[in-house]
């Protein structure tokens, strides 16, 4: 905390001044995560919810599409270092200021801002069988590459981690440009005058100068990917082939909403909410020290 | 000096990845300029015979218009209010003096990063009982409650960065909290305020999840409820669900060209300091 | 389609095209006043809107059109009405009228396929039967209402039939050496005819399964053929003990080791598992596919695009044993009923009704080339020698469309990703029927009242 303004004394507009923001927390936040807590012992449809103890737990449990939810997400984690190190390696090469350098980043950071609903429309023509990436690799004579990248179980998640990294990555390369920018340069300096070569300075002076905001890079995606995927599995497969590309979020989707199964949705909330509490921590740690270093 | 032949493959990947990052891109709007044929007999091509078909038909066939409109009611309202909330919130915890200030600030930062997923079951049910589901307020209601963590974050942070002694010389002058906010803080921070208000614009225009379970009424769907309801109805149509990805994707193409710092500060702003 | 026939009368009499015609004789005699039964029964004083979710086109290219020139005509006569067309797609049907259910608010009228999926909605009391709304001298009409009849009462409208036959491109069988004018009538027939086409490069069966559809259709069409009665499924579903969920899967082991059969010697487009069922529709019309399954109503639009002389329908090559294996498929596939939150059920009654006034139906036939599912349209309209063929295959055998007795969330959760599961190649048979187990026994426990209430219409079916 910076400056704690001590001087003043009592304050009750202060109070004022967050009861708004404390009432709406309260109402999108506090009531939801209470309520859904309490669904996950329940069973049946709204209005009509009977008690039935731990037993959505076991349901879960005994479910094998909640089991490959959950790995998918765990699988889809194998994006962050991917991600990190390719965005790593880029903002590196635009440190150097290479010719053209902001043109550069101000192209690759354009798809994290798009819809995925339009990205995943997209990508699902580009990667059908007989889709544009295929076809072209047919006609380079790749054809031994091309595949059925979304129809396929053993392709699907790859294939959605690609196309997560894809509009992700601008946002890794741009957030590890600025932090490199920030790098005093005398640091740069002195290590060339001691004779290190341009990988030396790299690997020794840049990238521990911003080792915090490449751990805060990896628990911010890693929160995204636990978190705030559905709309890619929705628009790109809504889970198939046969549930192969099923994630947690869709998992509740579908058995929340489609089935009608608050309970067992509710219960495998509660499990994503042990999961990403995790990341959470983790992140307000890493917020903490952010804080402390000033 | 570098030597010539790394400035080359640094220059070769660079354009490559540029290729990568806009070929999709540059797929949705050549698709949506051409007619089903045409798309048939050759997809990746140039549109020899370019036509806006397409578009018309999307405005033709589903509320398109309507669907844009509603987004946009949508963006305005969540955003307004989360902004204004916030800036309240920011102000009393960059300024104030109350008990659990701290833990209120932390709460903010943990909410940021909650799965909206985890809401969405308790807060159909509420949106039922209230009579609300189907109609635009729900989805605003929703959208203001989860900017408001990343709003006041951001907005502390930046609060955090003013000279405390305006503050100070103001309240001596007797100027009210809520004066010194309005008059003296909003006016220093309108770069500041626009990158939230882009940054909060975007994720509600780009929502899906939650828009998708409160808004089944057609009418009142927004357009990226509305794109996946086109994705089912007209999937063998190519141009037209890329005419219609196109048009979604253009206001936000035409704001980034516009004001590209504004994003690249606002959407990395949770990193760092 | 995911379309249907007539379901328990079906079992107990041979329909055919003669008693059909028979009964519209009579039935146009009993009402020879339909328009004054309905203006009797009416919604008129309603004023207002009524939103209506509709489905069709898969089915039959250009419904949709109709069903917007009848609104249209519709509101003419009805000033004061004004109605909310919302057309619905395929592989969201079930699923977001079930979120729509849970809220009570959505549509005033919506489509869905027939028999479980619209006796679900009533069995949950979203949906009241229609029958409660329009005179029996009316409804007595609709052909089919069978397939949604409950308790007594009907359900849903009918609005069309259709059948699902095998098509085949007679240029490409030509190609191949084989007899154009042949259809393959049994398995080994079809088996050597796919196997010549592949042999002269020419991909032999086109289809789509992204969305699980064209399973779901081999489900329908064949597990159908392994059964002696419908009874079995029902039982086995229903838990009512006559046929075990052991027994029943052993009949859909058989059906998943013949897809997967098909898979490995090639005989489907090497990208069914990419494509969506409609998406997987457009290789027939290319002409890059030789044969597939389609409902009447794509038939018809395929003939338009290749020439009504190149094209052949037939039954679907026989393959299973049981007792049902000579049935045809051909059913209301979907049907619209009003939701129980509608707030003037009359007025979504008065226009449902109104859709079957003879120049209605008249018009569906003449703009869509589907037959309708009333029995005053008469046969001898149909005059062109296509339609003619499939109307004939639509009437001459008793009629099933398996799908329908599958309650909605095990036909999701179950029949959709279980032939996913063999068209992505990414599972056995044997994993394929486990699915089945499981999702029946997750909807047993998760569904109670669902489940009873289905263990009372197998029982009750007997």
């Amino acid at each position: 905390m910076a400056r704690p303004p001590r001087r003043r004394r009592h304050v009750p507009w202060a109070y004022l001044f967050i009861a708004p923001a404390v009432l709406a927390l309260a109402g999108t936040f506090a009531y939801p995560l209470i309520e859904v807590v309490r669904f996950s012992f329940y069973s049946g449809s709204l209005g009509d919810l009977v008690f039935v103890g731990t037993a959505n737990y076991q349901g879960l449990w005994e479910d094998p599409v909640f089991l490959t939810s959950l790995l998918n997400n765990l699988k889809l984690l194998a994006t962050v270092p991917i991600m990190t190190v390719l965005a790593l390696a880029i903002a590196l090469i635009l440190n150097a200021q290479v010719a053209g350098w902001r043109q550069y980043r101000a192209i690759v950071f354009l798809p994290y801002i798009l819809p995925a609903t339009a990205i995943g429309l997209v990508f699902g023509y580009l990667l059908e069988e007989d889709g544009v990436l295929n076809r072209e690799l047919r006609a380079l004579h790749l054809g031994v590459l091309a595949r059925d990248w979304l129809g396929s179980a053993t392709n699907v998640v790859p294939t959605i981690g690609s196309v997560i990294i894809w509009q992700q990555l601008g946002f890794g390369i741009v957030v590890f440009a600025a932090a490199l920018l920030a790098v005093p340069r005398e640091l740069v300096e002195a290590a060339r005058i001691d004779g290190a070569t341009g990988w030396q300075v790299q690997r020794l002076i840049l990238i521990p100068q911003i080792r915090r905001v490449i751990e805060f890079f990896m628990v911010l995606e890693a929160i995204t990917i636990l978190s705030a995927i559905f709309t890619y599995v929705f628009v790109l497969t809504k889970g198939g082939p046969a549930e192969a590309s099923s994630i947690i979020e869709y998992y509740v989707f579908e058995n929340g909403f489609e089935n009608g199964a608050i309970g067992i949705a509710s219960a495998a909330v509660v499990v994503l909410l042990g999961l990403a509490s995790i990341l959470i921590g983790a992140y307000l740690r890493l917020r903490a020290r952010a804080a402390e270093a000033g | 000096m570098r030597r010539l032949p790394v400035v080359v493959l640094q220059q070769l990947l660079l354009i490559g990845l540029s290729l990568i990052s806009l070929y999709p891109l540059w797929f949705v709007m050549q698709t949506a300029l051409k007619s089903r044929q045409a798309y048939m007999a050759d997809p990746t091509g140039l549109p020899r015979a370019p036509t806006l078909e397409n578009i018309i038909e999307l405005f033709r066939a589903m509320p398109f218009g309507r669907w844009t409109l509603n987004s946009l009611a949508v963006v305005v309202v969540a955003v307004l209010a989360a902004t204004l909330i916030a800036s309240f919130a920011a102000y009393a915890i960059a300024f104030g003096r109350f008990a659990g200030r701290r833990l209120f600030f932390n709460l903010n930062i943990a909410l940021m990063a909650l799965p909206p997923i985890a809401l969405v079951v308790p807060l159909f049910t509420v949106m039922v009982q209230a009579g609300l589901i189907n109609t635009l307020p729900s989805v605003m209601l929703v959208y203001t409650g989860l900017l408001i963590p990343f709003s006041v974050f951001f907005l502390v942070n930046f609060f955090r960065e003013l000279p405390f002694e305006l503050i100070e010389a103001a309240t001596i002058d007797g100027a009210s909290p809520a004066r010194i906010l309005l008059r003296i803080v909003m006016p220093l921070s309108v770069a500041t305020m626009s990158t939230l208000v882009i940054v909060n614009a975007i994720w509600v225009w780009n929502e899906l999840l939650f828009a998708l379970v409160f808004l089944q009424d057609n009418s009142q769907r927004t357009l990226m409820a509305g794109l996946t309801l086109f994705q089912g109805r007209y999937s063998t149509d190519q141009p037209l669900v890329m005419a219609g990805a196109f048009l979604s994707i253009l206001p936000l193409v035409a704001l980034y060209l516009g004001s590209q710092s504004f994003f690249v500060r606002g959407m990395t702003a949770g990193i760092g300091k | 389609m995911r379309t249907s026939a007539d379901a328990r009368n079906g079992r107990r009499r041979l329909r055919s095209g003669l008693p059909w015609l028979a009964a519209a004789l009579a039935g146009a005699i009993a009402a020879s006043a339909p328009g004054a039964t309905l203006a009797a029964g009416n919604g008129d004083a309603y004023a207002g809107k009524l939103t209506y979710w509709f489905w069709g086109e898969s089915d039959i290219p250009g419904i949709n059109k109709w069903m917007q020139q009848r609104i249209a005509a519709y509101e003419k006569l009805h000033a004061q009405v004004q109605i909310d067309f919302v057309p619905q797609a395929t592989d969201t049907l079930i699923g977001a009228f079930r979120l729509a259910a849970q809220s009570h608010q959505g549509p005033d009228i919506d489509t869905q396929w027939a028999t479980l999926p619209t006796l679900t909605p009533y069995w949950e009391k979203a949906a009241v039967p229609i029958s409660d709304y329009v005179p029996a001298s009316e409804t007595a009409q609709w052909v089919e209402t069978s397939e949604n009849t409950v308790d007594g009462k009907i359900i849903a409208v009918p609005i069309y039939l259709i059948g699902v036959p095998l098509v085949w491109n007679k240029q490409l069988f030509k190609r191949a050496g084989l007899d154009p004018d042949k259809a393959p009538a049994t398995w080994s027939d079809f088996l050597a005819d796919c196997a010549a086409l592949k042999a002269h490069g020419i991909t032999p069966f086109g289809m789509g399964n992204k969305d699980g559809y064209f399973g779901a259709w081999m489900f329908a069409i064949y597990l159908t053929q392994e059964l002696d009665s419908l009874g079995q499924i029902e039982s086995a579903i229903g838990d009512t003990g006559q046929f075990s969920m052991a027994q029943f899967g052993g009949l859909l082991r058989n059906l998943y080791t013949m897809m997967a059969e098909l898979m490995q010697k090639g005989y489907l487009n090497p990208d069914v598992a990419s494509l969506d069922l409609n998406q997987g529709w457009q290789l027939f019309p290319q002409k890059k596919a030789a044969m597939a399954f389609t409902t009447d109503g794509n038939v018809l639009a395929w003939g338009k695009a290749i020439g009504e002389a190149n094209i052949g329908v037939a039954e679907p090559p026989r393959w299973g044993h049981g007792k049902l294996a000579d049935v045809y498929d051909v059913t209301q596939s979907s049907d619209e009923f009003i939701t129980s939150w509608a707030p003037d059920k009359a007025a979504a009654a008065t226009f449902l009704a109104w859709l079957h006034t003879p120049d209605n139906l008249k018009a569906l036939y003449a703009e869509t080339g589907a037959f309708p599912a009333d029995k005053r349209f008469p046969a001898s309209a149909i005059t062109d020698p296509l339609p003619r063929q499939l109307y004939q295959l639509d009437t001459a055998k008793q009629s099933v469309w398996l799908e329908n007795y599958l309650p909605p969330q095990v036909d999701n959760d179950a029949d959709l990703p279980a032939g996913e599961l063999i068209t992505s190649k990414s599972g056995t048979p044997d994993q394929a029927v486990e699915i089945w187990n499981r999702v029946i026994r997750k909807w047993r426990l998760e569904q109670v009242p669902a489940f009873h209430q289905y263990q009372a219409w197998a029982k009750s079916n007997g």
